[in-house]
Formats: structure tokens, sequence, C-alpha cells
């Protein structure tokens, strides 16, 4: 029925499509999807703003990685410790 | 009671990025913590006989963490009423180092809110540790580093629907962790 424009998709696609979109990479059309899906589902609604506050959480948290040239080094130190 | 066991071959994997966040946030200075971790590594190694697995391995290793912090305030400490001229910005060329150090607070953050967020993120990393070893690392790369999805895919030689597939059952399961422990 559906099948040349496919606006109407699953809640699988509509949660990728979300996650996209918390990365800023999601397209126009995926953003309808979203939208025309969100309104149907309650479920995914729910993912979506937990998805959303889950963003902004770790915004604020403002987490920093760890160098990983510098783990590979505390590896190898660790490495050569255990077989003295 | 559980008795906890003890693998320093997994440490780095598992505990560099919380045991580092903890330390950024109380020492400011990048170099300074990896240095910090490095020793409590090294002093975790040396006293492993004493586990007794009652805490958690990350527990553990944050309490000598601490105890090493610690011992870095007192030397700043001691260091203090002695003639100091710092003049190593103008020695050596690193811009891009000092940028972060220089930058001035924020006026608009209380030390309240800088200390939830510091919880936050540790509250954030716990959560993480949950996840699978790979799906974790993904993450971490998309959206704490920032990668594009392009570099992310041929590091880990997956396709993009792999990538978003594996985002997808991080985001959901942090997001149910956070649920019960944040939110």
């Amino acid at each position: 029925m559906n099948k040349k424009i496919s606006l109407l998709v699953d809640c699988a696609e509509a949660g990728y499509c979300c996650d996209k979109k918390q990365y800023n990479e999601a397209s126009f059309l995926e953003k309808i999807k979203i939208l025309l899906h969100l309104a149907i589902c309650k479920p995914c609604r729910k993912y979506a703003s937990n998805s959303t506050k889950l963003t902004k959480l770790i915004e604020k948290s403002d987490l920093k990685s760890c160098p990983e040239e510098e783990k590979k080094i505390w590896k190898e130190t660790i490495e050569k410790e255990i077989s003295k | 009671m559980s008795i906890n066991k003890i693998d320093p071959t997994k440490w780095v994997d598992k505990y560099s990025d919380y045991l580092f966040n903890y330390t950024i946030t109380r020492v400011n200075d990048r170099e300074l913590a990896n240095d910090l971790i490095s020793e409590t590594f090294l002093a975790g190694l040396k006293s492993m006989k004493n586990f007794k697995g009652e805490a958690s391995e990350r527990t553990w290793l944050i309490s000598i963490l601490k105890r090493k912090i610690i011992d870095q305030y007192r030397k700043i400490n001691s260091n203090k009423g002695r003639a100091e001229v710092k003049i190593k910005y103008k020695e050596d060329s690193n811009d891009g180092d000092w940028l972060e150090e220089q930058a001035p607070d924020r006026f608009d953050k209380t030390a309240e809110d800088i200390m939830e967020n510091e919880e936050l993120g540790l509250a954030i990393l716990n959560c993480m540790e949950s996840l699978p070893e790979k799906q974790a690392k993904i993450f971490k790369m998309k959206t704490i580093d920032g990668f594009d999805t392009e570099t992310i895919c041929n590091e880990f030689n997956i396709t993009p629907s792999n990538l978003w597939v594996i985002i997808h059952r991080a985001r959901t399961t942090l997001a149910q962790c956070l649920e019960k422990n944040w939110f």
C-alpha cells in the first residue's frame, strides 16, 4: 500500500532515525518519518524523550575521554610488571 | 557476600576513563592526572595481595587514587611560601596547552553545579561499564569524542547501519540505567 513513499515506518527504523537526530545526522526525510511515527506510537515517544535527555546529560557532564596513547602506555607498564 | 576478583590486565580498558574523569575534576591538569593514574595502577599492582575482594575493583583503585591526589595537594601546599616565578607559558611555545588552563571560570556555574556535573559524569561512566566492550568503545568515540560516522566505520570495519544498531543498543541500555539512577 505504502510502498512507493514509505513514510510510515516501524519502531525499529524510527529508533535509528531518532538516534541519528541526536547526532544531527538525520536527513529531512528521516525527520519527517520520526514525526509521523511519534504521532502514533507512545513507546517510541518515550524512547525519543529519554534519548534527548541522555544527550543533554552527557553534554552537561562534560566528560573527557582519556587519551588512547596514554592507555597503551599504561597497559604495557602493567603487563611488564605482571610478567616480572 | 560475593568476592570480587582482581584482574590487572583489564584495568586500563575498564576503569581508565572513570579514573581519568575523577582525577581531572580534582587536579585540573591532564598531564598530572595521567601521572597520578599511572602511579595508582603501579601501587595497585604492588598491593594486589591486600585486595580482599570486599569492595569492587574500581572502588579499591579509587581509594588508592584518592591517597595519591591528597599527597599531590600536600606537595603543592608545602611549596607555598617559597618564591615562585612562573614563566612557563612564555618559555615553551606549546600554545594550545595553556588555553584550557588559563580560561576563566564560568560565572554562571556555581560550585554545586560543578559537583553535580562531576557526579553525573561518573554515573554515566558507571552505566557504561555495563555495556559490552565494543559497544562502549564505539559509543564513546561517537558521543564523547565526536568522531564522524565514517571514521568509526573505517576503524572498526563495519557499515553505517551496523554502527547505528550498536549506537541504538548502547543508548537504550544507558537510558535505562540512568533512568534508574539519575533522571
